[in-house]
């Protein structure tokens, strides 16, 4: 091994001084040799990229590979790579340290965007297995491309990691490929190395989560608006996005935006990001955090990787006993015990602020809530999209971004109408009640060989819209709204014992292809109109809705959650109907 | 000869109000005086929201626009001759395609048909509608609610691949319609001669004489009939308009569809020019083209959103926005005079009516549609613009309901009364 090595140093050696022979006439010679390494005898004034991979100790060659011994600028930049870490090089260069990760990030759902291209595959009918890892690498090689394939490799697939920064028209949301995607903060010009950091500002995560279910925006209280760019300023529209061609406007932010301007590391830990090293069906599978993490907190001494993070946030003061996830174990290392008080410390500034807990008044402890997810009474509101209306046009040409080159076919989105009031609720993937929203109601246009094709696939998906209040919905606006409880936007009433409804969307005169009306997730009766996107996610059943609305002839008196009638509710009703109680009388 | 005189007249749409009066004096008298003809209600309001203090002018009344802009009420007799008054009796069109009318009493009493045959009995319902669609009474009646303008919201595409068809030069979503539409009955059927010429208003109770008493006098002697009546309401939140003296077209692109037939050609003719097309648009009064273009657009609408207030009569009503206005003004070398106004001495420009949605449902709205909402119930002021809107301020014909109307909406003796409505029917 060691002679191994010895003669191709030497080998190098000798190239080294022919190369020098044939061109030491021509070029300048370096008075010295540099450190770490030759390149710094030109690049000795480019800044450092971060504060954990210093120059002085790294180099350049070390992560950007070239020939670190040449001393001339052509040989030197032999093979040298521009952007390291794009996911194709850094299983050369950045592997030697951050092995775990390199392999963590190869298997996540926002490298192979998995759960993006299998839910669309299965609602499209092309596919029945709704549980896949298949991602973006086992479709790139594939020639026959289905429409829902075409779908996402046109539209979607724009948003895996590891694109290519180039070929975005709009060079905001422009990303630099790999790791840079999300830990670059500034580009590099002309002495100025491009910036890394842990410290990922909102900003960069915003560049892929602003469409579809709009976590990113709704996080920051930006609704996508109707598209008519009111109201007029200086003689233009207004409040436009930074893709430009979409308008928005404001709405109550999330709490954790607005009463300490969170980014949304503050609460993914690297693990929930990164994953955690398996490959995930969907979302929800490879997330770490819950609520619960930080306002019901298990704490322990931090761990080395708590240290570590701490370390490189540079912010974060150093963590003694900290929150545990409860999913993966991940440390939270900015959410300290010090004493009885809890302590969260922002990671872009490391300010610190008392996190509230979770309290024990009986709106958290009732056993009839005891299936609601905290979004399902904690989120406001959520952006709704009814009707996604895809047109395709065969002979047309588009992006494709796998491919990363126009292809045949292109497809062009239309929608019915918008909402962002009382989200519909129904049970999530989690199996427990929280909001919903349409995701996706596709009715599709298909332009073939001057034919034209209908299909539609209708789907509600159930997710938190990340508008979370302090304050949670109203009885009423569950119990007794339409909208919330998914048959849509009508009339809702109790008749003979029944719950009757009078839906005012009318989808068959309007043009569509099915009767229901388009917001309806579900029939008063329980019958259940549109799929969703995962196994265990559905409407309300007739059962659960008789027993919601049913629960609101207790509510319009009772309407707190302290009156002792809910401690056993079914007690109490069963008190009540043998008539043994006051009630009514 | 009468027939060849009114032939000839329909043929060419222009039978003047005189002729008809000849044989018809007392009619053509009472119409000078409704409000078909004067437009005086629809003027005058927004005459006043502008900013003009007592105005009390018609359609024949009403002056020539200013020159000199410096604020909103300079602007406002541009704006309804250029963008509301499409719709008198003297004008054949408003620009929409296949909505061509008569002129004066023609304008309603004939269809537009080929052979010019004067029509007998009933007014058809799409005369009407020529005027009243849009987010006015009248569209509702059938069910329509004019789709938001950006051209990515016209869908579903037909079953050939088609945008779907327009009617009244509008893209329209269809809701459930009105229960006398849906069992064939027409405008005409209750607004009768006596109520289009403002002689007697019709009501509810001139047909249904017979109201169960167990609904109906319990406790809701208040409330007009559409308020609880009406499956839903047009709410059109905030009225952006926008007068352009500059051929700054491009960015209209997608929202060429504007609920204006006139703009919707002009646009599509002026972005495929490649010669500079002047920006002008018609005074619907005088008929001759004037400098630059109004163009307009709502923040958001809604269909199942509504208020209440007591109207001018003492009855409990839905109230809605008409309009509230946010108005800019640009002159041809691109200064902006009027830059996003929507104040006017600190208060803003808006209007909120009390009207009867032409929605009306056999089955009542829910108890709860009202006693629970919170627009009604609980009208605080969030902070954010977009909510914020939705709560009424300057109420026409009416009043804000007072805070013991409210607290009564949420007493125990409602409450009780509710629960036993719903445990009774157990």
């Amino acid at each position: 091994m060691k002679l191994k090595n010895i003669l191709s140093l030497l080998a190098l050696l000798s190239l080294f001084i022919l190369v020098f022979s044939i061109f030491s006439n021509e070029t300048k010679i370096p008075k010295k040799i540099t450190k770490p390494d030759q390149c710094m005898s030109c690049h000795a004034d480019m800044s450092d990229i971060d504060h954990a991979h210093p120059k002085e100790i790294f180099g350049c060659a070390s992560c950007h590979g070239g020939n670190k011994w040449a001393t001339n600028k052509k040989d030197a930049h032999r093979d040298m790579v521009l952007n390291p870490a794009r996911l194709e090089h850094v299983s050369i260069f950045c592997i030697k340290c951050h092995k775990n990760i390199i392999k963590r990030i190869s298997n996540s759902m926002m490298q192979s965007q998995s759960g993006i291209l299998n839910v669309l595959k299965y609602q499209w009918g092309e596919s029945k297995e709704l549980n896949s890892t298949a991602g973006i690498a086992d479709i790139r090689g594939d020639t026959n491309i289905s429409l829902a394939q075409n779908h996402f490799r046109k539209l979607c697939a724009a948003c895996h990691i590891n694109q290519d920064e180039k070929i975005f028209k709009n060079q905001k949301v422009a990303r630099g490929g790999g790791c840079s995607d999300c830990h670059r903060i500034s580009k590099t010009k002309g002495n100025l190395h491009a910036k890394f950091t842990t410290r990922i500002p909102t900003k960069n995560c915003l560049k892929c989560h602003n469409r579809s279910n709009r976590i990113g925006l709704s996080y920051e209280g930006v609704f996508e608006s109707a598209g008519y760019g009111t109201p007029y300023k200086h003689g233009d529209f207004t409040h436009k996005m930074s893709d430009g061609r979409r308008f928005y406007y404001n709405l109550p932010d999330d709490i954790h935006h607005k009463s300490a301007n969170m980014s949304c590391i503050d609460c993914h830990s690297e693990k929930g990001v990164m994953g955690n090293g398996k490959k995930h069906y969907h979302m929800e599978e490879a997330e770490d955090i819950k609520c619960k993490d930080c306002h019901k907190p298990h704490f322990k001494k931090a761990n080395t990787l708590a240290l570590t993070l701490a370390d490189t946030n540079e912010k974060v003061p150093e963590p003694k006993i900290i929150a545990y996830t409860k999913k993966f174990n991940s440390p939270l290392y900015n959410i300290q015990k010090d004493g009885n008080r809890t302590d969260f410390y922002r990671k872009i500034d490391g300010k610190k602020f008392n996190l509230p807990k979770m309290s024990d008044k009986p709106y958290h402890t009732l056993a009839i809530h005891k299936r609601l997810d905290c979004s399902a009474c904690h989120s406001l509101w959520a952006p709704s999209c009814y009707g996604c209306h895809e047109v395709y046009f065969e002979n047309g040409k588009q992006f494709d971004w796998v491919k990363r080159k126009n292809t045949k076919g292109q497809w062009q989105e239309l929608r019915s109408f918008l909402r962002f009031e009382n989200p519909s609720l129904g049970i999530g993937y989690n199996k427990k009640i929280m909001p919903f929203a349409p995701g996706c109601q596709v009715i599709g246009t298909i332009f073939k060989d001057k034919k034209v094709e209908k299909f539609h696939s209708m789907a509600m998906a159930g997710w938190d819209p990340h508008t979370t209040q302090k304050k949670s919905r109203t009885c009423v606006n569950c119990h007794f709204n339409p909208a919330s409880l998914g048959l849509g936007r009508g009339n809702l009433d109790i008749k003979d014992g029944n719950i009757t409804f009078n839906p005012i969307y009318d989808s068959t005169k309007s043009g569509m292809p099915f009767s229901y009306p388009i917001d309806a997730f579900v029939s008063a009766k329980g019958k259940q109109f549109q799929s969703t996107s995962r196994k265990e996610a559905r409407s309300f059943n007739r059962v659960e809705l008789q027993k919601i609305v049913g629960a609101y002839k207790c509510i319009i008196c009772h309407d707190s959650y302290s009156d002792k009638i809910y401690k056993d509710f079914n007690k109490s009703k069963k008190l009540f109907y043998s008539g043994k109680t006051t009630c009514l009388k | 000869m009468l027939k060849i005189v009114i032939f000839i007249s329909i043929l060419f749409g222009s039978l003047l109000a005189k002729d008809c009066a000849s044989c018809h004096p007392k009619d053509a008298k009472n119409c000078q005086h409704s409000l078909h003809y004067t437009l005086k209600k629809a003027i005058n309001i927004t005459r006043v929201a502008w900013g003009i203090k007592d105005s009390n002018v018609t359609l024949q009344t009403l002056p020539l626009p200013k020159t000199d802009i410096k604020k909103p009420s300079d602007l406002v007799d541009d704006f309804l001759r250029r963008k509301c008054l499409k719709c008198h009796l003297g004008n054949r069109s408003s620009g929409e395609k296949g909505m061509k009318r008569g002129k004066n009493c023609l304008a309603c009493h004939t269809p537009h048909q080929k052979n010019g045959k004067c029509q007998k009995g009933k007014i058809s319902m799409d005369k009407c509608l020529s005027c009243h669609n849009k987010e006015f009474v009248g569209g509702d009646f059938l069910g329509l609610f004019p789709k938001d303008y950006d051209k990515s919201y016209r869908a579903p595409l037909t079953k050939d691949g088609r945008y779907p068809p327009k009617k009244y030069g509008i893209d329209f979503h269809h809701l459930s319609p009105d229960i006398h539409y849906q069992k064939g009955m027409t405008c005409v059927d209750c607004h009768d001669k006596n109520d289009m010429q403002g002689i007697k208003k019709v009501s509810c109770t001139d047909c249904h004489k017979n109201l169960s008493k167990k609904n109906h006098t319990a406790y809701h002697k208040k409330l007009a009939c559409s308020t609880c009546h009406s499956a839903w309401n047009n709410n059109s939140y905030e009225l952006s308009v926008f007068r352009d003296n500059t051929s700054d077209y491009k960015k209209w692109k997608n929202l060429t569809l504007q609920e204006d037939g006139y703009l919707t050609n002009f646009l599509r003719i002026a972005l495929r020019s490649k010669k500079k097309i002047p920006p002008k648009m018609p005074d619907w009064i005088t008929h001759k083209f004037k400098e630059g273009i109004w163009y307009s657009g709502y923040r958001y609408k809604r269909w199942e959103n509504f208020n209440l207030a007591n109207s001018k009569d003492g009855r409990i009503m839905i109230i809605r926005p008409l309009f509230q206005y946010r108005i800019s003004y640009r002159d041809k070398n691109g200064k902006m005079i009027l830059d996003d106004a929507n104040k006017i001495d600190g208060k803003k420009i808006e209007v909120w009516l009390p009207y009867s949605p032409h929605t009306i449902s056999k089955r009542a709205k829910s108890c709860e549609s009202c006693h629970n909402n919170p627009l009604i119930i609980n009208p605080k002021k969030t902070g954010y613009e977009v909510l914020d809107m939705q709560l009424p301020n300057n109420i026409i014909n009416g009043s804000k309901l007072t805070k013991k109307q409210i607290k009564k909406m949420t007493s125990k003796r409602y409450k009780k009364i509710r629960a036993k409505m719903l445990f009774g029917s157990d």
